[in-house]
């Protein structure tokens, strides 16, 4: 093993001492031990997955030639299997993740499969919205008696999927409030992740799956007063740029830190949009009705506040100069908004100079903590802006094709900078 | 593993959950398969320009348009109890449509408001739920060509068995000219 010749030639030339010689070798050896399980996890739960499918596929061939009964009687067999290892897991495997994550994938799988059989034997029409609720309140369970989190990532996709369902039905459905309730109740599981395994895979994609999730959802709740989810799209992107910022344990990697790749790129992405004129002489013409009954506003009003008491636990013990730039953009906007209901084109260009703010500030950053990643994101928010000013105004194309070039030139000259900064030093 | 009573127990009573809800739903069905009313639904032929769908057939009815009295009362997408009774012919005919289950009758069953005129014209038309009829995955496409092709032939009746109790309905068979689909196909296409 090559660490451990690496280790014996640092010992051998006296720059380790026996003792540290010993821990690093341990060090190594429990690395090793934790990857080899992650990737028995990994093929443990896709092995389940396409097991459970292919039964399920099996079954699904709805085989003529059996009886009714004797069909019903076969849905219920990877149910039973699933039941069985599972309990066995209880009993002799609950410490191994493997086995747990895989039967319990394995039963998930099975409990809709079993559901779907039963539809189609007894020409059941689609109704994907109550199926999907039943399934996963069905599901639900396992994530805490089987301590799995590959059931509860299965079991937010599936909620997400039925609060789009409900929401975006083209019926005039009630709004689907019992998404929020099923959130809810898989919280207690993220936190526990949270505070027991910060580093695990599983954590991760729960910090990626929960945002996701929030961002689709809220979409559902639309309805006459659509326009008031604008402000809560951008408390919902405050709040997750916040969390992402500072309230997440401080070892996650950049890349799973979902909240923050959500929330930033989500709020200049809304930003951009509303860059455009549509949407505010709109709004100037039916100005939004504020009555208190609406999901729109209770969302908007429930998720500002709960920006704004994040942002004041992540500010109140920093100055104010340390404050990121796009935290404060969900406050901006409800100004913003409210502004844009008698005076569009204000609200037009305030919002355009925001984004010209935003972008400036973000490549100010990022020269001063020689990152490049930052640095660039800055300049492609300057870009995008003027790529949409592209379409909507009146300038000649020289002056459109001047900023243009004095933005592409930017890039390069900022990267080589940069570059040339970090080699010097 | 001294604490793993508690869960055991608990995966118990899910399983018992997760056993109770398909039995019951199945209890459901069989129950009006065995006692409820027969019905025959007369099938239109819809221009089948989506019906591949997979191992199933998209059915629709001739007798799913109501006239009411009150549309302005009705909104597309609400459940609508349909009480049957049956034309000279015996097959299946709406007696009536109403918002509450009708009371003391068991030959009704819940049917979904599609689409509600509001030209005055006072008809609903309603989305039944027994309008997909699985088959094997193989026929399904072989049978469906079949339906269609005894649907457009007008001496044909093509029809699909329902049974009715209490709300509830249940899609037994597909039958034209009285023969069930499946067997129709057995017997070489049914030539």
């Amino acid at each position: 093993m090559s660490i451990r010749k690496e280790i014996d030639e640092l010992l051998r030339a006296g720059l380790i001492t026996e003792e540290t010689a010993e821990k690093l070798q341990r060090y190594y050896q429990a690395k090793k031990q934790t990857s080899s399980n992650r990737l028995f996890t990994a093929f443990g739960i896709l092995g389940a997955v396409l097991v459970g499918l292919g039964l399920i596929l099996i079954i699904a061939h709805h085989w003529d030639e059996l009886s009714r009964t004797t069909k019903t009687l076969l849905s219920f067999f990877p149910l039973l299997i699933g039941q069985l290892l599972c309990a066995y897991t209880l009993l002799k495997k609950r410490n191994n993740a493997v086995w747990r994550e895989s039967t319990t994938v394995f039963l998930f799988l099975a409990i809709g499969a079993n559901m779907a059989l039963i539809s189609q034997i007894y020409h059941l029409p689609e109704d994907t919205a109550a199926f999907l609720l039943s399934w996963m309140l069905l599901g639900l369970p396992l994530v805490y008696i089987m301590n799995s989190s590959m059931a509860s990532l299965l079991f937010l996709g599936g909620i997400t999927y039925y609060a789009m369902l409900q929401g975006h039905s083209s019926y005039a459905k009630p709004s689907p409030y019992l998404y929020w309730l099923l959130l809810l109740s898989i919280i207690p599981h993220y936190r526990k992740l949270c505070k027991n395994r910060p580093q695990s895979n599983f954590t991760f994609f729960h910090h990626w799956a929960i945002p996701l999730s929030l961002t689709f959802a809220l979409s559902s709740i639309a309805g006459e007063q659509d326009k008031l989810l604008f402000i809560a799209y951008f408390s919902l992107f405050g709040v997750f740029y916040i969390l992402g910022d500072s309230f997440l344990p401080p070892s996650t990697k950049p890349a799973a830190n979902g909240y923050k790749l959500i929330g930033s790129p989500g709020t200049v992405m809304l930003l951009l949009l509303l860059s455009f004129q549509w949407f505010w002489k709109g709004l100037e013409n039916s100005p939004p009705q504020f009555f208190p009954g609406s999901p729109e506003l209770l969302a908007a009003i429930v998720l500002s506040l709960t920006a704004a008491l994040l942002l004041y636990h992540q500010q109140k013990d920093k100055k104010l100069r340390e404050l990121k730039p796009l935290t404060t953009a969900f406050i901006f906007f409800i100004a913003v908004f409210i502004l844009g209901t008698s005076f569009s084109s204000l609200a037009v260009l305030l919002i355009n100079l925001y984004l010209l703010v935003i972008g400036s500030l973000t490549i100010r950053n990022g020269a001063r903590q020689n990152q490049l990643s930052t640095l660039n994101y800055g300049l492609l928010i300057i870009a995008a802006l003027i790529i949409c000013r592209f379409f909507d105004t009146k300038w000649s194309f020289v002056t459109k094709g001047i900023l243009f070039v004095l933005v592409g030139m930017s890039f390069f000259f900022a990267n080589y900078l940069m570059i040339k900064k970090r080699s010097a030093t | 593993m001294k604490d793993a009573k508690p869960y055991l127990l608990a995966f118990l009573a899910l399983t018992l959950i997760q056993w109770y809800v398909p039995l019951h739903m199945i209890y459901k069905k069989e129950k009006v398969h065995k006692t409820g009313r027969e019905y025959k639904f007369r099938i239109s032929p819809v221009d089948p320009i989506d019906f591949f769908r997979g191992k199933y057939i998209a059915l629709h009815y001739q007798e799913s348009t109501v006239k009411t009295s009150d549309e302005q009362n009705w909104t597309a997408g609400e459940i609508a109890y349909v009480l049957l009774t049956t034309d000279e012919q015996g097959f299946a005919k709406i007696q009536s449509v109403s918002k509450e289950e009708p009371k003391g009758q068991s030959n009704f069953f819940k049917a979904q408001v599609a689409f509600v005129s509001r030209d005055g014209s006072n008809t609903l038309r309603l989305s039944y739920p027994f309008d997909r009829f699985y088959m094997q995955e193989f026929k399904a496409n072989e049978a469906e060509q079949l339906y269609w092709q005894k649907l457009r032939d007008t001496s044909n009746t093509v029809y699909a068995l329902v049974g009715i109790r209490d709300g509830e309905a249940v899609l037994k068979d597909v039958l034209i000219d009285g023969v069930p689909l499946e067997a129709l196909l057995i017997n070489g296409k049914g030539e």
